[in-house]
């Protein structure tokens, strides 16, 4: 399929200019659309101001419902189980958090879940309620309060670390026991590619602007 | 010379730290998403200093105290971080060592002695270098989470390896201090402005510029 190079941009909100402070060095600049693939950068220190990904909505909306399915299987089917002296042990997400509570040390296994369990969860079901309902041009009740908690919850969600943390224990546990991967274990996989692609797949202006027209 | 760029702040202007609206700040909230506005993040210096010296209080007993214990028929193992990396290397698994050593050695020693020096210049006792201190910035904010690699292994092994008396992985004491340092490192690079080192950089030019030609505007 051949797509043109298009210069569409996401519609502004009414009024005056909207200008774009660079958050790195408070550089002023006028905030003007930029061609679909393309980003805008800060003229003094060349950081990213903001960038104008195609088909946004349609990604984040499809990414973040495959993430939250993706989530279900992963925690509903085996994860990586482990055989040693005719005892088996299985992992999942809820038990690698649950287990450490019951052990004595709840304050990293609520920790754990919330990088986990929590974090994910919350991020993609936020982009889905927040960026689903945009698709048609409307805003969802409370959008704002969910899309202000994406932010904040964005730098907390820990999946692909936790993925490098199964692979050094695999290398850890390699010769001691018989390791079966589960179906969990490979959805777990996919799950982290599709939340970098859903989290990467809108600009926070982008957002906030359309966000701002819907409810205009 | 480059011509002197607008800033923001010179306008009385605030850009949302949420939603990256740019308004008046003497509105006080921002009228898209309702946060409360400043020019720059409020008390950036001494909050990232302060969690700076907890992370520093916990980095001693993370890296002392045991992260798990391994009991295996009856032989109890305490093992330290540094220890884990060491039979890696023993075992030669070098890629493996590697990667906890830059993830759970390097990265939060680094971290923190970055962030220190930001806050120095931030506050006008280094030269600012916005630009070379700003990728230091950058790569603190963007590696910090990798530390976490540690305690999910333990969580792995604590949830795996349960076979009664044959062998068992508890949870250690120093895998909570471990875990803090990297939590609070994160926050600490949340509550730095790196805009503070621009600022200096501006204040700094101002008085080269002004002392040969006082006359100028």
């Amino acid at each position: 399929m051949k797509r043109k190079a298009s210069i569409a941009t996401w519609p502004k909100p009414q009024g005056a200019p909207h200008p774009v402070a660079c958050h790195f060095c408070d550089t002023l600049h006028d905030g003007a659309a930029v061609p679909e693939g393309t980003a805008a950068r800060c003229k003094r220190c060349g950081v990213l101001l903001y960038q104008n990904r195609p088909a946004s909505l349609v990604r984040v909306t499809a990414f973040s419902a495959t993430a939250l399915i993706l989530m279900g299987i992963v925690n509903l089917f085996p994860f990586l189980s482990m055989e040693a002296n005719g005892i088996r042990t299985e992992l999942s997400l809820f038990r690698a958090a649950r287990e450490l509570i019951r052990e004595g040390s709840p304050a990293i296994g609520w920790c754990v879940a919330i990088f986990t369990l929590v974090a994910p969860l919350a991020m993609a079901g936020g982009m889905l309620y927040v960026c689903a309902p945009l698709l048609k041009g409307r805003a969802a009740p409370g959008a704002r309060h969910v899309a202000r908690w994406l932010g904040r919850t964005e730098p907390w969600n820990m999946i692909e670390v936790f993925l490098l943390g199964v692979l050094v224990s695999l290398m850890k546990l390699g010769k001691m026991a018989e390791l079966t991967f589960g179906v969990g274990f490979w959805a777990f996989g996919a799950l982290m590619l599709c939340m970098a692609a859903a989290v990467a797949g809108i600009d926070r202006n982008e957002l906030w602007d359309r966000l701002e027209v819907a409810e205009e | 010379m480059t011509p002197r760029l607008p800033r923001a702040i010179d306008q009385g202007l605030a850009s949302c730290h949420v939603c990256g609206k740019v308004t008046p700040v003497n509105r006080g909230r921002c009228p898209r998403c309702g946060e409360s506005l400043h020019l720059r993040k409020p008390l950036s210096v001494q909050r990232t200093v302060a969690l700076l010296l907890a992370a520093l209080a916990l980095y001693l007993p993370a890296n002392m105290l045991p992260v798990m214990t391994i009991s295996e028929l009856g032989d109890v193992m305490a093992s330290t971080i540094l220890e884990g990396m060491v039979e890696f290397w023993h075992r030669e698994a070098y890629p493996i060592a590697i990667v906890i050593f830059v993830a759970s050695i390097m990265i939060p020693i680094v971290k923190i002695v970055a962030l220190v020096w930001l806050c120095a210049a931030a506050t006008g006792k280094v030269h600012p270098s916005p630009r070379v201190l700003g990728r230091i910035y950058w790569f603190t904010e963007l590696l910090g989470r990798w530390s976490m690699v540690d305690i999910f292994v333990v969580s792995i092994l604590v949830a795996l390896v349960q076979f009664g008396a044959y062998m068992t992985v508890t949870p250690g004491p120093g895998a909570l201090a471990f875990a803090g340092v990297v939590v609070l490192t994160m926050f600490a690079a949340m509550s730095f402005d790196p805009r503070l080192l621009w600022d200096r950089l501006e204040i700094l030019n101002a008085s080269e510029t002004l002392q040969p030609t006082p006359n100028r505007e």
